[in-house]
């Protein structure tokens, strides 16, 4: 497992545009210095600026929708070389295949909600906009680390469809609708998709988001359980019939 | 140029491209009807007449339709290359500038269709919901309206589509360019000179969808015809360029 893992690594470094896809990581940090600086001022903590750049769209639009076209990209590009078929005959089993996929978009995630961290701390102190401390530097690290960490399980889905496709069409017009789906749904019942519940887990405790109502956890643990079992459980069957190769 | 079009007509009707762009048009349509459902004050957002009609178009437009439209430009240009037929095309001898403008005309008529759909959904909504309440001139503003911000945002994402041609490998970077373009509109909308001059507010400016004053229309104009220049300007850079196919 490790040395699929390993090669899906060594893969990526061959997709130079990898990299400028953590570009939008930055957006949000920029969008609240302009906002910041345009308006008021008045009461503006390291937090508030923060659920600016990274808690808010960065998190409830960006990332997924960052890691939906990464994920359809590296399935289509194994589809697209015949590496597909290739796989299948070391053979590769088709779960630890779609595991391999995921712990790439779970580090990719990872990096990009550290560089959205970085970015807001950076541009956040060198605009004067915020007094950097200890504490909220701390507090916005561990956070984005958790987003990172956990916002990939929101996705699992998307990369459930994308690797039972030939084309990238249909993956990519699902992750659109599906990211403005669960973003509708957080202020309705979060717990009926699971984007919707990673973000209101993610949610639950960051100052001044209120929720419309407590979040409850087990509620969107399974959800998210049972949306990615499902799904997984569907691909992994296409792929056994040897539809996608 | 029509042969050109011709050609392009039947090489769409091989694609389910469209089919997959109008199933997604349905769901978003689903999806806020369901958030007209939510209560806000003691009522439903729904009940609001008109609520419906400038809803879809607000949320879609900011989220969903502009990542759309430039997945259905980009596709029509990429699968050129991804299909290798560009070799074949340039040995014809076929002119690049004339296949793309060619491209990005069929992508502008399917754009003007997407929102022709759209207004069609909405207006049976409404129309099922506050028949007694709407007037003909009101369906008639609407429709100029879905019309205008069909062709507008067509024109404000014809760059990043044109652009596709030469980014050939790399043309998932436009699809997530063309999403946080489309999303960024959120803030510029927030400041009137902003929001005259960037292209994506500046099709409401001139859809009328917001009020805006005669010097704004005119600064949204100017803000969308340099897009289609900027577009045209890449087209005939390619064209210079095509015998390094």
């Amino acid at each position: 497992m490790l040395s699929l893992i390993q090669t899906e690594f060594l893969k990526l470094k061959r997709k130079k545009f990898i990299w400028f896809m953590f570009i939008p990581a930055l957006l949000m940090p920029l969008v609240a210095v302009l906002y910041f600086k345009a308006g008021s001022q008045v009461d503006l903590t390291p937090i508030k600026f923060y659920r600016w750049t990274a808690f808010s769209y960065t998190t409830w639009l960006i990332l997924p929708f960052v890691l939906g076209m990464l994920i359809t990209m590296l399935v289509y590009q194994e589809v697209e070389n015949n590496l597909l078929t290739q796989l299948w005959i070391v053979p590769v089993g088709k779960l630890r295949f779609i595991i391999s996929k995921f712990c790439v978009m779970w580090l990719y995630s990872i990096c990009f909600m550290l560089i959205c961290a970085s970015g807001s701390i950076v541009i956040g102190s060198v605009s004067g906009l915020i007094e950097i401390t200890n504490t909220s530097v701390l507090n916005l690290i561990l956070k984005c680390l958790e987003i990172g960490a956990l916002l990939p399980f929101g996705m699992i889905p998307i990369l459930a469809l994308a690797t039972t496709q030939k084309g990238y069409i249909l993956p990519v017009s699902t992750t659109i609708v599906y990211i403005f789906f669960g973003f509708i749904l957080l202020m309705g019942n979060m717990y009926l998709h699971p984007l919707s519940s990673v973000i209101g887990i993610l949610m639950r405790n960051i100052e001044g988001v209120v929720m419309k109502d407590p979040v409850q956890i087990w509620k969107a643990l399974l959800s998210i359980a049972l949306w990615s079992g499902s799904s997984i459980a569907l691909a992994i069957n296409v792929l056994r019939k040897g539809k996608v190769v | 140029m029509t042969l050109y079009l011709w050609a392009e007509r039947l090489k769409l009707k091989r694609s389910n491209i469209f089919k997959i762009a109008i199933f997604s048009t349905i769901i978003i349509a689903a999806i806020v009807f369901m958030q007209g459902q939510f209560i806000y004050y003691g009522e439903r957002y729904i009940d609001e007449p008109e609520w419906y009609l400038t809803a879809i178009q607000s949320l879609g437009s900011f989220y969903v339709f502009p990542a759309i439209i430039a997945l259905m430009g980009t596709y029509i240009i990429c699968r050129e290359n991804q299909d290798d037929t560009l070799k074949s095309l340039v040995l014809i001898p076929v002119s690049i500038s004339k296949m793309l403008i060619a491209k990005l005309l069929m992508t502008a008529f399917y754009s003007l269709l997407l929102y022709g759909f759209v207004f069609l959904i909405a207006l049976t909504v409404e129309l099922s919901l506050h028949f007694s309440l709407l007037n003909l001139n009101t369906i008639l503003n609407n429709f100029k309206m879905y019309l205008l911000t069909g062709i507008g945002f067509f024109l404000a994402v014809s760059p990043i589509i044109t652009l596709v041609y030469k980014l050939k490998g790399s043309h998932w970077l436009a699809l997530i360019f063309a999403e946080v373009f489309a999303f960024l509109g959120l803030f510029a909308s927030m400041q009137s000179t902003l929001r005259a001059i960037y292209p994506i507010t500046a099709v409401f400016n001139i859809s009328g969808y917001y009020e805006a004053t005669s010097s704004e229309i005119i600064l949204s104009l100017i803000s969308l015809i340099l897009c289609g220049t900027v577009s045209i300007l890449f087209i005939m850079r390619f064209n210079k360029n095509s015998s390094k196919v």
